[in-house]
């Protein structure tokens, strides 16, 4: 599969339906005083695949986290699935085992092996027997091409492949919702498409997929919707061809031009 | 082809020159010693010094231990070598090593103390042997469930009905690990696996496998409560105990119940609800700014004042709550420390995949802290381990309180050195074992973790 093809013949079909995956509103957050969430308004449908871009500080990693709780919001509503999240540890951890999520440090487990790091909450969380997450994981290990490595350390890897082990990890729960909070952005530049060639087939799949990146080739092959965050507020979101032909906002213009300048 | 053989033609043949040995006296054992300890005028005359001073200590202990060792009398008085001086009295060591050893536990039942000993190690071993499975299992059972057994042979006299099933269930972990880790060394498989096919389950849903070794549970609790039915042992009251015994069961209470108070309070400390985390503060900072004699003195003495009359509470009970409180405070810091240098990442990625707060702590945050705190938690396990000597001051015979003891005794008296040099030698024996076996820990528990 070749990511660098960004002719619009091989934007992947639409896989959104009408169905709310996740639902934002009036959604506040403050770290002390400041503000990095300010009334995020966002609905995203089931397989929809959103690519979130903007300048750093701009709150996009913030806003993804705070859909599966790693940030707490402190004002609006977001719910998941229907699930509302509130302070209920229950709701909390629900939601959790639905929507898997990829780091930007992989933040493998470095103490369990391979195999380990990927049955470990399947077995927990999903009460599977260690045979069943087993075989689970060398399924999803195959689809990310690293089945050779279950017996090896995280530390034993690339930083491609720990990214993919951390993406197939988050698989084995068998998610409906995937977030990935700038899963290329600690890689080597040779290593950057083996694991987009991995997010690309996801896609495929039909998973609803939030991705903060930067890889606007990515972007334009595999969005339903870009958005463009900054200042903590959504500036603009546009399907791709709109978005990278037309900006309408001026910010918008000026960090496509500076990233696209290259 | 041909313009890189002329090229060859022209080119000068390389030949590296050879190797020529080092200057005279710079390797080997004369220039170690001579870059070490004969570097210069200064450093000739201390290296001088020192060995004069190093050989006139090794005589002076050489006569002291050896030359004038006198290795059998019956008294102090025996022990003269001339009218006016004493001898190195090993005689009276050895005429008093069992109390050292047991304090003043009758001799005839000092065979239970030696067999607790004896099943303590043997549930233990299994631990090290690399072919066993289920170690975890077999080393927590054998820190949460053996205490009772050995407190039941210590003690003996008459057991009422919770120790009844304690023993029991002690006796029978006892007896499946024997039988697991035998299992283990010569078929490869565990006793689960062998309970597994024996019964015909091999071939069932994973989900049954556990009902089968419920029942062979449910079998070796009844055998064993049927074993221990008709056993009973004499009653040693804890005023006897004492010697290194006495010691070893404080410190190794203290050990035990250390670190996992520690982790509980380190955990408290760092926790985001108020009352707990505050209240773990004040006992951790409590505890640690008091002297451990102090508490012990405050267990002892004051603490039964404030109960109501008639209430009586065991001295060497509450010296052992005093020790497990002052090493709790103390570890719960050495754990904070270990859990401060886990990433955040961590923490996020465990959270992210739905587990709960027990079990990213249990699972991931906590195997790789305690691999960091290693070397801090053996070195606070060897300073509590001396530290009990401090229970002699209240008055409980351990190692020291025994010597202390011996040295009042009419026939021995001002018989001090030659114990205190015996259990200054028992101690290091145990600390130095401890601090190898931590290193050999560190070494095995980073083996696999690559980078």
């Amino acid at each position: 599969m070749n990511t660098k093809t960004e002719t619009e013949s091989n934007q992947l079909q639409s896989a959104a339906s009408d169905e709310v995956a996740i639902s934002m509103s009036k959604v506040n957050k403050w770290f002390g005083n400041f503000h990095v969430l300010k009334d995020i308004d966002l609905s995203i449908y089931k397989g929809e695949r959103i690519v979130i871009c903007g300048p750093s500080g701009s709150g996009k990693s913030t806003l993804i986290r705070c859909i599966n709780r790693l940030e707490e919001h402190q004002d609006g509503d977001i719910s998941v699935n229907g699930v509302t999240l509130d302070s209920n540890l229950k709701n909390i951890h629900a939601i959790r085992s639905d929507v898997g999520m990829v780091f930007q440090s992989f933040n493998l487990f470095p103490h369990l092996t391979v195999l380990e790091n990927c049955t470990l909450a399947p077995v927990w969380v999903r009460n599977m027997t260690k045979t069943e997450a087993q075989e689970i994981a060398m399924e999803y290990l195959t689809r990310v091409k690293i089945p050779e490595q279950a017996e090896k350390y995280p530390g034993q890897l690339s930083g491609g492949q720990q990214q993919r082990v951390a993406i197939a990890r988050s698989l084995c729960m068998n998610p409906q919702i995937m977030l990935f909070d700038e899963p290329t952005s600690a890689l080597d530049p040779e290593m950057i498409s083996e694991v987009l060639d991995v997010m690309i087939e996801l896609a495929e799949t039909g998973m609803t997929m939030l991705v903060v990146s930067h890889e606007m080739g990515f972007a334009r092959r595999v969005a339903d919707r870009v958005i463009f965050m900054d200042y903590g507020e959504i500036v603009e979101q546009n399907t791709p061809e709109e978005f990278f032909a037309n900006p309408k906002s001026d910010r918008t213009k000026l960090f496509l031009s500076q990233i696209l300048s290259h | 082809m041909t313009e890189i053989t002329e090229q060859n033609k022209v080119s000068e043949k390389f030949v590296p020159k050879p190797s020529l040995p080092p200057p005279p006296n710079t390797t080997g054992a004369i220039g170690w010693l001579r870059y070490n300890l004969f570097d210069g005028f200064l450093s000739s005359c201390l290296t001088v010094l020192s060995l004069i001073a190093i050989g006139f200590m090794c005589v002076n202990f050489y006569e002291w231990a050896f030359a004038k060792a006198v290795l059998e009398a019956a008294n102090r008085q025996e022990c003269r070598i001339t009218p006016t001086e004493f001898g190195t009295c090993w005689a009276g060591v050895k005429f008093w090593f069992t109390r050292f050893i047991y304090g003043r536990y009758t001799d005839t039942e000092i065979w239970r103390v030696n067999s607790a000993a004896i099943i303590l190690i043997l549930w233990m071993i299994p631990v090290w042997l690399p072919r066993v499975t289920a170690k975890l299992n077999i080393a927590l059972s054998g820190v949460l469930i053996f205490p009772f057994l050995a407190g039941y042979m210590f003690l003996g006299g008459d057991r009422n009905w919770f120790m009844e099933i304690m023993v029991s269930v002690a006796l029978g972990c006892f007896i499946t690990v024997i039988i697991h880790s035998l299992l283990c060394l010569f078929t490869g498989a565990g006793i689960s696996k062998w309970i597994i096919q024996l019964t015909g389950f091999s071939n069932r849903s994973e989900r049954l496998h556990k009902f089968p070794v419920i029942m062979f549970a449910v079998i070796i609790f009844l055998l064993s409560l049927f074993l221990i039915s008709d056993v009973a042992f004499k009653e040693m009251p804890n005023n006897l105990w004492g010697g290194l015994f006495l010691t070893l069961v404080i410190s190794g209470i203290g050990i035990a119940s250390a670190l996992p108070a520690g982790i509980l309070l380190a955990l408290g400390r760092r926790s985001k609800m108020t009352v707990i985390r505050v209240l773990c503060v004040a006992f951790i900072e409590l505890f640690r700014s008091v002297p451990l004699i102090t508490i012990l003195f405050m267990a002892t003495t004051m603490f039964p004042l404030f109960l109501p009359e008639g209430f009586h509470i065991n001295k060497l009970a509450s010296a052992i709550v005093a020790v497990c409180l002052f090493a709790a405070a103390y570890m719960a810091e050495v754990v904070r420390g270990g859990l401060q240098a886990i990433p955040k990442g961590q923490y996020e990625a465990a959270e992210a995949v739905g587990l709960t707060y027990w079990q990213s702590m249990g699972f991931i945050v906590m195997p790789q802290a305690l691999k960091y705190m290693i070397p801090n938690i053996v070195s606070n396990f060897m300073g509590l381990f001396k530290d009990t000597t401090l229970v002699s001051i209240i008055g409980l015979y351990d190692l020291l309180g025994m010597i202390n003891a011996v040295s009042q005794d009419p026939s021995w008296i001002g018989l001090h050195h030659e114990p205190l040099f015996t259990a200054a030698v028992i101690f290091f024996i145990g600390c130095f074992a401890m601090s190898k076996y931590s290193q050999y820990l560190e070494r095995n528990l980073g083996a696999g973790h690559g980078r």
